[in-house]
Parts: structure tokens; C-alpha cells; sequence
């Protein structure tokens, strides 16, 4: 009974910190314009392939250069480090595109959803043409793994190793993240313009700067999570991204529209709600998922954590 | 001022009259001269040009899965439609013949309007759609409208029985499936324990499971766990740990290409080291990168062989290692491959005996359903007839075995055992 208990928890929280990591990245820019980036889960999957390229994988058949990739390839992590940044820096050509002509002339926040879900169709459609088609995974062994065992046991419940080292990685990024907002002042200037652009530029925070920083960061932290994702379960093709962005979408709601530990929270009680299905029923694994989202925007219509202001980032 | 009101009255009521019907008769003239106008733009209509002539050529229309989740097989598809358009081509023939390729992409919708177009763009007949649940939303269009339709990956039952001019070159997953069922107990003949893994959200997948449970029961196995999983889905942790907990002997999954070799990798990785027994849609080279060492001893029943030792599969086989990078193909390329071939050997022989002649192109495609049910073709897959009904009649299956290479990132399918299958050509009733 409690080694399920424990398989269920850890179950959960493997899922669960992925979701928190990608919710994280809405965060950032929800707090920061009042709008979602549909692009983030394109984003997802850049980050994912850039790793994969990076570390010397080779375009498949399918792809606009087939066999081509890079003449050496890079070490695990410093070839997610460099992932990240990429991401980052397409999520501020997104901005440049997709968000800032907009905001320029203050059009309706609504449109700029569209916008960027036109800018995530066109990046997940062009890496489809550049890769192909194919799924893709990272050479065995990839970060240390061919060092450690496949699985571990901890007290009765199993759990893949890289997906325990997922989960390590997605709590130390959130945590650097947190600490970050708190106590450096780019962070505070950041929680200063999530609060009020108008009174922040007046005070010499200059917010422009800020947007594309929440821009580069939440591009980021989606190229750190597709890395991830890309070394523990490969790559499903270039829309594999688009069902982790969704779901973080979810979590960004349950946890609290821009409350970076609402992500957190919401992100762990949708990864515990999917383990807590029996097998049984797993069927309904997503729909109830969503039925807890749903129960919990009832009884707290702001999410579990997006109640207040001040939680903002 | 009464009766000139009254007559005024009487005349604008009159007019009013007059005015509608006038309208009417304007709607009506439209509407017929619309109907004449879409009747003579109707390319059934239109009689094909001789074989001989600039325009002579007829087209074959491919609706494939060339974006979204199906993608992978699309792609296959494409080089098997693609390298046989190729070599039929290559010498002089008494039709020529055009390969159109539309993207029905990987659902309901995009096949459809694929279908739609190129049905309007006039193609003698239609390969496609990629998937069985596609085909259940797209053939009823073809049928309706007189297009033959060959599908080279359709798997699921009732696909042929969608009209009469619908058929199919990938034979059916009941027939398959089960000798896959068959190896492992011939290996392990103790197995008792057994898990069943399926994308609920994939006809195919759904209709391959009920199969490989009922074979299953057959042989007095009952699944102690069924875990239901999505297409999309990549972390399978819960459903496996939940699996395992029953601690199965064997599993066996019916999913797609992506999916499945996730399922595959992770299983592996939590610590289940019995057989496993995948279905169709694992059916591909593209499984390799996706599960890679973890691969390895995966059986599957397939109704390809690239080990088969005839000409024209040898053919085929060098064709696609030369375009392919050397890379050994699949049943997915095979089976487009195949689905080309029978239309084009039909066309063929309907112009030898002068068929395709002086008629309209519904009536060429009516001829060319005919010609391809009664013909016989010797195809990569061995070969192969029509069933009366459309379904593919295929004498030769075989059990694989995945056998991935040292660096676990290509491999093979490995042919363990070649099984003959008596032919059936059950009566039933003819095409038109």
C-alpha cells in the first residue's frame, strides 16, 4: 500500500515538474503584458532539436539537408545550455514579430494570441521541413546515463533515472528563477513592471527591456524543458512540443494566471491528479485531469495561488 | 381618391406579383445554368483524350500523410509511390500515367478535402488515405462519387465494405496480428501473465487491440492489466508502473510509431525484461531512433518482407537503399509501393484491350475498378488479389524480429518464420 502511495507521489511529481517548467514560461509573460504566448510550445520542441543537433545528431532522410549535422558534437549539458539560449532567442524574435508591432499601437491584448499562435504554427512547420517528419533520440548513454542505472528503486517504487534527474533540473531552474525575481534587481524590476508598466517607466525601469528579457527567459526555460524532454522520452517529431504547451496553458490557470509558485503548485497537483487515475480508468487520465482544473477554478475562480497582486512575479 | 386607392393597390399588388415571379424565374435560370455550368466543369463528364495524344496521360491521385502525427508513415509512402511511379515509368507503356500528391495530412478533415480536390482535379483513381479512421471519413466521398480508391496502409476491418470502389492492398489486421501472439508462446510456451497496452484515441489501435485479445483468449490468456494510452502521449511511467505491478510475461502493443517505441524504451527501462508483441502500427524503420538498444527482440507480424527473394522485390529493395541512403525498407513503402503498381498494371491492360478509349472519365474509372478486382499483380508483397469485396488477398505473411545494430541507433527487421495463408476468394458480390 505505501510503496504504491510512493509510486503514485513520484509518478506525479516526474510529470508534474515538467508541467510547472513549461507553465513557468506563460508565467513570465502573462505577469509581465497580460497575454499568453501560444508560441511557448514551439518553442518547446526548437529547444529540444537544438539540443539534439547540437550534440552532433544528424538531420534524418526526411529533412531539408539529410544527413547533415554539426562536425562535432557538444556535451550533454553544455549542448542544452546553448539550446536554451537559442530558444531564448527565437522567443525574442516571436516578440519582435508577433507581439511588439501590436503593443506599439495598443491593439486589443486578444490579438496578439493569435499572432503568436500564427508564429508558433510557422516555427513548428519549419522545423518540419529542416528535420523531417521522424522522431529523434539523443544517443544513449546521454548525460552520464550509460553510468547509472535505468531505473531506481526508492522504498518499494520505481522510477527512470533520467526522469529523476528531469525532475532535479526543473526544480533547481525554478528555484535560481524564484530567487532570482526576489532578490536581484532586474527581478525586482521585472515584478515592478508586472505590477505597474506606467509607474514603473516613470520610476526609470525601462520597460521595454524588461519585456524582452521576461521574452529571452520564458524562451529559455521552454528550450531547458524540450532539451529535457528530448533526453528522456526523444523527440515525437516537431509538434511534440505543442501537448506540453497545452497542458502547461492548463497549469498556468490552475496554479494562478502569473504566480510563479502557483505554476509550481499547479504543475505538481495535475502531475499527482494524472497518477492518481487507476489503471483502470486510464482512459480518463486527461479528462480528469481537467476536471480538477476545473473544480479547483470553481471553488477559487483565480487559481489556486492568483489571488493576490503582490503574488505576481 | 377611393378608387384610384383601390386600383393603385390592386397594381402595386399585381406588380409586387410580377416582381416575384420574375425573381423566381431569374433564380431558377441561375441555379439551372449553375448546375450545366458544374456538370460541364465535372471532369467525369469529359471524355478522355487518346493515349497517344499531348494530354493523353491519366493521373493518380495520392492522399497522404505528408504533416501532423501520421507524418511518419505519410513520408514512407511517399518514397514507395514516388520510386514505383519511377521505375513504371521508366519504359514506354500503351497509357501514360501522372502521379498528383496531395497532403491528406493525419486527420478527418485534411483527408477529405485532399480527396475533394483531387477528385475535382479529375485523377482516374485515388491511393490513400493513411489512416483507417481517415479512410472511414474520405472513401465515402470516392464512392460516392465513382473514384476508385486503393488504400496502402488502411489495416482496420470494414474498410473495403465502405462501397464498391473502395479496395485495399494492406491486408487486414486480423489476419496478421495473431501469428506475432503464436512466436512468443512457441517460444515461451509457460506464459500465463499477460499485459495489453493501446492508444485508445487511434481506430486502428482500438480495432488491433479487440484482435489481439480475442487471440489471446483463444489461447486461454487473459490480459491481467489493460492500460489505455493516447497518441500523444510520450511519459508512459503511470500506465507502465501500474502494468508492471501484475508482473506480466508478455506484453503486447498496439500504437503508432512514436508512441509505441517511447512505450517500448520505457518499459524497458523499469525493469520489464519478458517478450514483447507489437502491431502494425510499429510496423516501420522509424521505431529504431525512437527505442533504440531497447528495440531489440521486439516481435511484430508483418506482411512485408524486405528478405523476400523475388524479382521484384529485389528490385524494389535496391531502388530504395539507392535513394535511402541504404536503408533497408519497410512494409509502410512496400505497400504504397504495391498500391501504384496494381493501379497502374490495370490501366495497362485496360488500354491493350482498347477500354480506356473514346469514353468519359467516369466511365474509365467505373472500367478501371473492374480491371483492377480481376487482375492478378506481382507485387514486393508477394503476390496478390482482390476478394470481390475489394479486400487485398495475400498468400504470404511473416513474423520479425527488431535486431538493432551495436550502436543501438539502426537495426532490422529480422525474419523469423515465413507463413503461408490459404487464399480465400469467398463469393461475394461483384464490383460494379
Amino acid at each position: 500500500m505505501i510503496d504504491s502511495l510512493l509510486q503514485i507521489l513520484l509518478n506525479g511529481a516526474a510529470s508534474g515538474g515538467v508541467y510547472a517548467l513549461v507553465a513557468l514560461g506563460y508565467t513570465l509573460i502573462f505577469s509581465v503584458l497580460g497575454v499568453i504566448n501560444f508560441a511557448q510550445g514551439a518553442l518547446f520542441s526548437i529547444g529540444g532539436y537544438l539540443t539534439f543537433l547540437l550534440m552532433g545528431g544528424k538531420i534524418g532522410v526526411n529533412g531539408a539537408l539529410p544527413g547533415w549535422g554539426l562536425p562535432a558534437g557538444l556535451p550533454f549539458w553544455l549542448a542544452l545550455l546553448l539550446a536554451a539560449l537559442g530558444s531564448g532567442g527565437v522567443s525574442l524574435v516571436v516578440e519582435r514579430i508577433a507581439f511588439a508591432p501590436l503593443r506599439r499601437r495598443g491593439a486589443e491584448p486578444l490579438l496578439s494570441l493569435i499572432t503568436s499562435l500564427g508564429a508558433g504554427v510557422v516555427l513548428v512547420n519549419l522545423l518540419q521541413i529542416l528535420m523531417g517528419a521522424e522522431g529523434y533520440a539523443f544517443p544513449q548513454g546521454t548525460a552520464a546515463l550509460a553510468q547509472l542505472p535505468d531505473a531506481l528503486l526508492i522504498g518499494g517504487a520505481r522510477i527512470r533515472t533520467v526522469q529523476v534527474l528531469l525532475l532535479l533540473i526543473s526544480a533547481l531552474a525554478v528555484a535560481a528563477l524564484s530567487l532570482w525575481l526576489e532578490r536581484s534587481r532586474t527581478g525586482q524590476a521585472m515584478r515592478a513592471v508586472a505590477e505597474d508598466p506606467t509607474t514603473a517607466t516613470l520610476l526609470g525601469i525601462n520597460s521595454e527591456a524588461i519585456v524582452r528579457l521576461a521574452f529571452l527567459i520564458s524562451g529559455m526555460l521552454a528550450g531547458l524543458g524540450g532539451g529535457l524532454i528530448g533526453m528522456s522520452v526523444s523527440l515525437a517529431g516537431p509538434y511534440f512540443g505543442i501537448s506540453y504547451g497545452l497542458k502547461g496553458l492548463a497549469v498556468l490557470v490552475l496554479g494562478g494566471l502569473g504566480s510563479v509558485p502557483g505554476a509550481i503548485a499547479g504543475g505538481l497537483l495535475m502531475g499527482l491528479a494524472e497518477a492518481l487515475i487507476p489503471s483502470e480508468a486510464s482512459g480518463w487520465r486527461d479528462a480528469l485531469a481537467f476536471a480538477v482544473l476545473f473544480a479547483v477554478l470553481l471553488l477559487r475562480p483565480n487559481g489556486l495561488l492568483g489571488r493576490r497582486q503582490l503574488e505576481k512575479v | 381618391m377611393l378608387r384610384r386607392g383601390g386600383l393603385s393597390s390592386i397594381d402595386a399588388l399585381t406588380a409586387r406579383r410580377r416582381g416575384t415571379a420574375r425573381l423566381a424565374v431569374a433564380i431558377a435560370a441561375g441555379i439551372a445554368a449553375l448546375a450545366a455550368l458544374g456538370r460541364s466543369s465535372d471532369p467525369a463528364t469529359k471524355t478522355l483524350p487518346p493515349a497517344g495524344s499531348a494530354h493523353g496521360a491519366l493521373t493518380l491521385g495520392a492522399a497522404i500523410a505528408l504533416t501532423g502525427n501520421a507524418n511518419l508513415y505519410g513520408q514512407d509512402q511517399r518514397m514507395g509511390i514516388n520510386l514505383a511511379q519511377r521505375w513504371l515509368s521508366a519504359t514506354p507503356h500503351p497509357r501514360p500515367v501522372r502521379l498528383q500528391l496531395e497532403d491528406g495530412a493525419s486527420d478527418e478533415p485534411s483527408a477529405i478535402a485532399a480527396f475533394n480536390l483531387l477528385i475535382r482535379r479529375g485523377v482516374v483513381a485515388l491511393i490513400g488515405p493513411t489512416l483507417s479512421q481517415q479512410a472511414f471519413a474520405a472513401d465515402p466521398i470516392a464512392q460516392r462519387q465513382g473514384v476508385p480508391v486503393v488504400a496502402p496502409s488502411n489495416t482496420a476491418k470494414g474498410i473495403p465494405q465502405i462501397g464498391l470502389f473502395i479496395s485495399r492492398v494492406s491486408a487486414q489486421s486480423s489476419v496478421i496480428a495473431p501469428l506475432s501472439l503464436d512466436e512468443a508462446l512457441r517460444r515461451e510456451p509457460g506464459i500465463r501473465r499477460v499485459a495489453v497496452f493501446f492508444a485508445q484515441d487511434d481506430a486502428y489501435s482500438t480495432a488491433e487491440t479487440a484482435i489481439f485479445q480475442r487471440a489471446l483468449a483463444e489461447r486461454g490468456l487473459k490480459p491481467l492489466s489493460v492500460q489505455r494510452t493516447q497518441l500523444a502521449d510520450n511519459d508512459f511511467q503511470n500506465p507502465i508502473t501500474a502494468a508492471l505491478q501484475q508482473r506480466p510475461e508478455l506484453v503486447v502493443i498496439s500504437a503508432q510509431a512514436v508512441d509505441g517505441g517511447n512505450l517500448i524504451r520505457q518499459l524497458r527501462e523499469l525493469g520489464y525484461r519478458g517478450q514483447i508483441v507489437v502491431g502494425n502500427g510499429l510496423n516501420t524503420p522509424n521505431i529504431y531512433p525512437i527505442c533504440q538498444r531497447w528495440c531489440d527482440g521486439v516481435l511484430i507480424a508483418q506482411a512485408y518482407s524486405p528478405d523476400l527473394d523475388t524479382p521484384i522485390n529485389t528490385t524494389f529493395r535496391r531502388l530504395f537503399r539507392e535513394a535511402n541512403g541504404n536503408r533497408t525498407p519497410g512494409q509502410i513503402s512496400a505497400q504504397a509501393w504495391s498500391a501504384y503498381q496494381v493501379l497502374f498494371e490495370a490501366i495497362q491492360r485496360l488500354q491493350r484491350r482498347g477500354g480506356l478509349e473514346g469514353v468519359t472519365l467516369g466511365e474509365a474509372r467505373r472500367r478501371l475498378m473492374q480491371e483492377l478486382l480481376a487482375g492478378r499483380y506481382d507485387t514486393p508483397l508477394g503476390p496478390i488479389h482482390f476478394r470481390p469485396d475489394g479486400e487485398v488477398v495475400q498468400g504470404r505473411f511473416y513474423v520479425a524480429e527488431v535486431s538493432m545494430n551495436a550502436n543501438g541507433r539502426d537495426g532490422r527487421f529480422s525474419l523469423v518464420r515465413e507463413i503461408q495463408v490459404a487464399t480465400d476468394s469467398s463469393p461475394e458480390a461483384a464490383k460494379p
